[in-house]
């Protein structure tokens, strides 16, 4: 079971949209970041079970973040969640660690399978 | 976004707005790439409200000086309307001609290189900006029809007011793109300005589709 | 009905294909033209009936369509026609094919998804017939039926962006008719046009395809050499200059001999604009007169 989630964006609107899109009763802790700078501080902070991760942001982009964060804990689960979906941009994405790209924008039933592959992924990690 | 769109949105319809231009250019670069075999960046939209009047100026000074260009216009109709301008900086049509027209090495066409290189312009520039037009509207549940793209080459400082759809008190939208082709070192402007009776809608339709997700 | 109507009178070709590009609606017009009834080419694929169709310009655009409901345009400057078809009654002497304007759009369905693509194909043959006279009495001398100047400048800009692009060799002979006024005077006008008209002909028959000859003024001419070099260019202004000058000019029961002088100016470091070139050839031409004349400098 997830307990906690980072969701990095620059925009407010597309948090505010995956806050929305998440299943009623999800229960988890929501940490938020609005660019990929941010995004790295909080992980280090919070050490979020699952993080979304936004590819265009100002200050730090979210390849460059998702890189980072896969330095300090490299079982760190990642989702990226972009709309520019292209083969390329999903292959750099899983070079980096992540574990898959979603598209945006999300509907809850994409968020609902991030939340399981995210869960899946987590749960590996711990064993 | 600027000053003026404080007039125009309220601080939750601008990020709404900002979002929804993300993700339409973020899908049509992907769709372009994946389906049509297109590679081309698309920067962050940057928004801005200008009025009718300080349309010519605004142009100018987004293009950082160079005034001389190839200019694709088409006005597109729907619940989002207003026209769309591509500009390609004066040289660009020889490189796109190679992304292009390869067919055309093979001697499909019997036409002189200026029409190829000027009909070049206007397809790659009609394919650019009804990407990005469809999927903005697709977001908004809108769909549009199109006149036909035409091609100017003109110096932009010499443009007055009544060549914009905008009426001179007015408020436009522009919302401004900076893409580039991957494989050739070619880079240009798309503006998509929107006219006023568009606003209203936008607005509304800016909150059904943050309604949409409830 | 009215719909259904209208589809089959229209004066305009329109079809319809789905996404995988089966024909799904032939309207009369096109059966017509095509020589293709409906009931034939409906259920198969566009590309085996219009093979020379299966292009990725084509695909690019139908999917740019399919893809993002947008509108295509396929102009008749750049592709004269989609669909080969013949060109309406006596027009089809001078088109192989009619000559088309084509645009595409979508089509979509209750819930708004683009399904299928209309394409329309309108006959612009009688207009494009009408630009080509155009073009063609605007760029020719009445008189002689060479050029005329409105042809030379922007024709002569191309070509010498073109040499210089990739290299190549241009010359550029500026030829004038000595003592043209004496013909005139000695013989009538009409005599004076019929030594122009003769001499256009005997440099027509000494020259390329490719070069253009061009009346510049009065009794002035020019000709465009695309990859000549200057030694070749000399060598042809040698045959024509000859050409006038060895074959004496028979008008009514008139005989007479005249001669040209010949400037010759090549594509180079110093003239690689309109405006040198043309000075050089115009001082070249002045030292043939100062020579002499009849003669190539
Ligand atoms: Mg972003």
């Amino acid at each position: 079971m997830l307990k906690s989630l980072l969701i990095v964006d620059d925009s407010p609107v597309a948090r505010m949209i995956i806050k929305k899109c998440l299943p009623a009763e999800h229960g988890l802790q929501i940490y938020e970041a609005g660019n990929g700078q941010e995004g790295v501080e909080q992980y280090r902070t919070h050490n979020p079970d699952l993080t979304l991760m936004d590819l265009t942001m100002p200050i730090m982009n979210g390849f460059e973040a998702v890189e980072h964060i896969r330095g300090l804990d490299p079982e760190a689960v990642i989702i990226v969640s972009t709309a520019d979906i292209q083969e390329k941009v999903i292959q750099r994405v899983k070079d980096l660690g992540a574990l898959y790209t979603m598209k945006k924008p999300p509907s809850k039933k994409s968020l609902t399978e991030a939340l399981e592959r995210g869960a899946e992924a987590f749960a590996q990690v711990q064993k | 976004m600027n000053a003026a769109a404080e007039e125009v949105f309220s601080s939750e319809e601008k990020d709404i707005l900002q979002e929804v231009m993300n993700i339409a250019f973020g899908q049509a670069t992907a769709e372009l790439a994946e389906v049509i075999d297109i590679f081309v960046i698309l920067s962050v939209p940057n928004i801005k409200v200008v009025k009718g009047r300080d349309l010519p100026g605004y142009f100018i000074n987004e293009m950082d000086g160079s005034s001389v260009v190839n200019l694709i216009e088409q006005n597109f109709l729907g619940k989002f309307s207003g026209q769309a301008m591509l500009i390609f900086p004066s040289g660009a049509e020889k490189e796109l001609i190679k992304l292009f027209n390869q067919e055309n090495a093979e001697g499909t066409y019997d036409v002189d290189i200026d029409t190829l290189e000027q009909e070049t312009l206007i397809e790659v520039g009609n394919i650019l900006i009804g990407a990005c037009i469809g999927k903005i509207t697709e977001l908004l549940s809108d769909f549009v029809t199109y006149d036909p793209p035409r091609l100017v080459v003109q110096d932009l400082a010499e443009s007055s007011p009544s060549h914009f759809p905008v009426d001179e008190d007015s408020f436009a939208i522009s919302i401004r793109t900076v893409f580039r082709f991957e494989q050739q070192n070619v880079e240009g402007y798309l503006f998509l300005i929107t006219k006023q009776r568009s606003i209203k809608w936008l607005k509304k339709a800016l909150q059904s589709f943050l309604e949409s997700f409830m | 009905m009215i719909f259904a109507q209208i589809f089959d009178t229209i004066n305009n070709g329109l079809l319809v294909i789905d996404r995988e590009m089966t024909v799904k609606y032939w309207n009369r017009w096109m059966a017509m033209h095509s020589g293709i009834a409906a009931d034939e080419i409906v259920g198969t694929s566009l590309f085996s009936y219009f093979p020379e169709l299966d292009q990725p310009h084509f695909r690019r655009n139908c999917k740019s369509v399919l893809q993002f409901g947008n509108f295509c345009y396929f102009s008749q400057r750049l592709h004269k026609y989609l669909f080969p078809m013949s060109a309406p009654g006596s027009l089809a002497d001078s088109f192989d094919h009619m000559q088309q304007s084509c645009s595409m759009g979508p089509l979509r369905n209750k819930d708004n998804k683009v399904e299928m693509l209309y394409i329309s194909v309108q006959d612009v043959t009688e207009v494009v017939s009408y630009q080509k006279k155009l073009v063609i009495m605007n760029h020719t001398d009445q008189l002689t039926g060479v050029y005329n100047r409105n042809y030379m400048e922007p024709h002569l800009v191309k070509e010498i962006e073109r040499c210089r692009r990739y290299d190549h060799n241009m010359s550029l002979l500026m030829i004038d008719v000595d003592l043209f006024k004496i013909i005139n005077d000695n013989y009538g006008h009409p005599c004076g046009d019929y030594a122009l008209k003769t001499i256009c002909e005997r440099i027509t028959s000494n020259i390329r395809k490719s070069d253009s000859l061009i009346r510049y003024g009065g009794d002035e001419f020019c000709i465009i050499m695309p990859e000549t070099s200057e030694k070749d260019a000399y060598k042809v202004a040698e045959t024509i200059r000859k050409s006038i000058s060895d074959h004496p000019f028979t008008f009514a029961d008139m005989t007479f001999n005249t001669t040209i002088s010949i400037g010759v100016a090549t594509l180079d470091q110093s003239t690689d604009d309109v405006e040198s070139m043309l000075k050089k050839a115009d001082e070249a031409l002045y030292s043939a007169k100062q020579s002499g004349r009849n003669s190539v400098t």
